[in-house]
């Protein structure tokens, strides 16, 4: 077994417990831009997680996947994030609504919660516990920081978030969706986060903040 | 090449009208363009008709369902676009929002909702209707007031996550389908999804659950309760040819996608599971939006709710199944969708004219407004389901098809909801058309392209709840066939 082989081999027995790292620390961040840096950590991480899914299925096509995730969610979209809290001159905190100590415990039991959801289900998809959890939490927490967070900035990386463990979930049952597909989702992405970027800008203009749980004008 | 045709018109359309920065040049070229793709539709839909189904290449393929939804997107889009031509005479210079941007965002909202009625693929269709939000979120904002912002943020997060459990439920079907031994290149197909619907059952736990997500994530497009809520903002807030739009259009193309996996599911795991999901949602939204609409006080969010229930009413023709229940459901999608147009229509009359919509302080418009408030009335009286007119029809369709199944609940609140629903808008209507008239509107006549969409909304209605046309009805028992 050469190198790669061996590489392949931890990054696929470890990459889960990575993943559940970057969503604890995802719950303590306080700043927009350690969070953004976190995303960009955890893509990067899945990034991987495919290529060695690729090396080791000897499935050619997941090569472009993983140079997709990476060129797109390890380096462009951070740097978009970047650029943009530069452009809106925003307060740089997350201005969540629970205390660090209760996102972790929250994002603690979403993890508890995805390996029991995992048990049910686990034995009729035939994989292994570990990442299907990985993914399922991945999704919850990206929820929970949608919902907690009260930046429109952090609720376009919550959705990230989710996604992340949308799309993780495909690879690990299915070794992904065919090619064509999984581009389009790619380019739906890009167009989404374009759009919410104009919608952010239109928010600060027209209400001076980015606080979106202010924006309930409308009602009933 | 039929297929390629309907989806390259609005993209290189859309492309075009942005070079034109006269309004008047914009607006003359997106008629044009929106005629020559009505007629491009039309063929599709009689080539479907007469020589069965179409297929473009492993992702487009058109069928008697997607005929059906493509002839209702072709009519009302019509309508839509000839009202539009006056209606934005007003509308002045502004980023994203002068008459060249919204005419070339109509057509690419256009371009995804026909893609969503001819994907042939379960992926592909996925990523027209995220398509379809991304398409239409500058619309909702089109004003760049404070409501229109929040409502276009709402609708884009709301609808982006509710989508993405859509594709977590597509992720499912589709590991069912491999894990059953599908190829996967083929997995997604929904052709080959159905015949081997039965062999997918192996696991039926998956399929199960795989549905559940896809009527959470496209059920949040559909409006269905209690994930409904960007739908009343977005209605309110966007421009009155856009509400009309996402109302006729839009929901019906959400609820296509919808109908296609629950046949899948049905034939798969036995209809029993996925039809009553279906019911419960169906009779939740027409519940909740029932309730709503009496304690509205906006006029486009009246609509917005009313919208909310007749999903619900269409979801329940759907649950019940049986060929009056489809039948009801196909129909009353159609029909909704044009009554709907003209009631959107008319509020944007008013609000033109009075300045508002909040309904508590318009008063009198049967005086000052006789064309419009003939238009509200007839929409109104369609809407709550009154003979002679084409909701009627459908609505007794699934009635009966209801009583015939012996579901007396949903009969019970199905008749009651029905009986709330009038009151709301009788009251609200009678409140509106009575009273003395605080100030004279400047120009109270239609001008000629409201009358054209007006009118012929109005008709649709009339005429339909009169006789169903011979072609329409072979259109629709063909999309009925798809579908069992």
């Amino acid at each position: 077994m050469g190198l790669v082989g061996i590489a392949t081999e931890k990054i696929l027995s470890s990459f889960s417990v990575f993943l559940f790292l970057t969503i604890l620390l995802l719950a303590v961040a306080r700043r927009i831009s350690s969070s953004v840096l976190l995303f960009g950590l955890q893509s990067a991480i899945i990034a991987a997680e495919v290529l060695a899914t690729a090396f080791q299925e000897k499935l050619p096509e997941i090569y472009i996947v993983g140079a997709l995730v990476f060129v797109i969610k390890v380096v462009a979209i951070p740097r978009a994030f970047f650029l943009l809290t530069k452009r809106l001159k925003t307060v740089r905190d997350v201005k969540a609504s629970t205390t660090p100590t209760q996102s972790v415990f929250i994002v603690a039991a979403i993890i508890y919660l995805s390996y029991a959801a995992v048990h049910s289900y686990g034995g009729a998809v035939h994989v292994p516990d570990d990442p299907l959890a990985a993914a399922i939490s991945l999704i919850l927490t990206g929820a929970f920081l949608m919902v907690s967070r009260k930046k429109a900035l952090m609720q376009m990386l919550g959705l990230l978030v989710l996604e992340n463990g949308i799309f993780l979930a495909a690879l690990i049952t299915t070794f992904g969706m065919p090619l064509v597909i999984e581009i389009g989702i790619f380019f739906d992405i890009l167009m989404g986060l374009l759009l919410m970027g104009i919608f952010t800008f239109r928010i600060s203009d027209t209400f001076e903040h980015l606080d979106v749980s202010k924006l309930r004008r409308l009602r009933g | 090449m039929l297929l390629l045709l309907p989806l390259a018109i609005p993209v290189l359309g859309a492309g075009l009208i942005l070079l034109f920065h006269n309004p008047r040049a914009a607006t003359r070229l997106a008629l044009l363009l929106g005629g020559v793709e009505i007629a491009v539709l039309g063929t599709v839909v009689w080539q479907v008709h007469t020589h069965g189904e179409l297929q473009q290449g492993r992702y487009l393929r058109a069928d008697g369902l997607s005929a059906f939804f493509l002839m209702g997107i072709a009519i009302v889009s019509g309508l839509v676009l000839v009202y539009a031509s006056g209606y934005l005479r007003h509308t002045g210079e502004g980023r994203f929002s002068s008459p060249r941007w919204f005419y070339a965002l109509v057509f690419l909202f256009l371009f995804t909702m026909i893609s969503v009625c001819l994907s042939a693929n379960l992926g592909f269709l996925w990523i027209m209707m995220e398509g379809t939000t991304l398409a239409s979120a500058l619309l909702v904002g089109f004003y760049n007031t404070e409501g229109a912002v929040e409502a276009g943020w709402k609708y884009l997060i709301v609808c982006t996550v509710g989508i993405a459990f859509a594709l977590f439920g597509t992720i499912v079907l589709y590991l069912a389908a491999v894990k059953a031994g599908m190829n996967p290149a083929s997995a997604l197909d929904w052709v080959s999804l159905m015949n081997a619907a039965p062999r997918i059952a192996l696991d039926p736990h998956l399929v199960k659950l795989a549905f559940v997500f896809v009527i959470v994530g496209y059920g949040t497009k559909i409006g269905f309760v209690p994930m409904h809520s960007w739908l009343p903002d977005a209605h309110a807030e966007a421009p009155t040819p856009i509400s009309a739009l996402l109302s006729a259009v839009l929901l019906n193309c959400a609820m296509y996608a919808l109908m296609r996996y629950d046949a899948i599911v049905s034939r798969s795991v036995g209809p029993a599971f996925p039809h009553v999901l279906l019911l419960i949602f169906g009779v939740m939204s027409m519940v909740v939006a029932g309730l709503l609409i009496l304690v509205q006080r906006n006029l486009k969010r009246l609509m917005a709710y009313s919208s909310i229930e007749h999903m619900g009413i269409i979801a329940i023709g759907l649950g019940l199944g049986g060929p009056l229940g489809l039948f009801g459901a196909l129909l009353h999608t159609f029909n909704h969708s044009v009554a709907k147009s003209l009631l959107f229509f008319s509020a944007g009359n008013i609000r033109h004219n009075t300045g508002t919509l909040r309904m508590d302080e318009i008063q009198g418009i049967s005086r000052t407004l006789p064309q419009t408030t003939a238009a509200l009335i007839v929409g109104g009286l369609a809407i709550v389901g009154l003979p002679p007119f084409s909701l009627f029809i459908s609505e007794f369709a699934i009635l009966s098809e209801a009583f015939a199944q012996a579901r007396y609940l949903v009969v019970i609140l199905f008749l009651a909801m029905l009986s709330v629903v009038f009151g709301g808008f009788a009251f609200h209507f009678f409140r509106m058309l009575c009273g003395e008239p605080d100030r004279r509107p400047e120009n109270s006549k239609l001008i000629p392209s409201e009358y054209i969409a007006m009118g012929m909304a109005a008709l649709c209605v009339l005429f339909f709840g009169v006789r169903i046309p011979h072609v329409f009805g072979r259109l629709l028992q063909e999309a009925i066939a798809v579908l069992q």
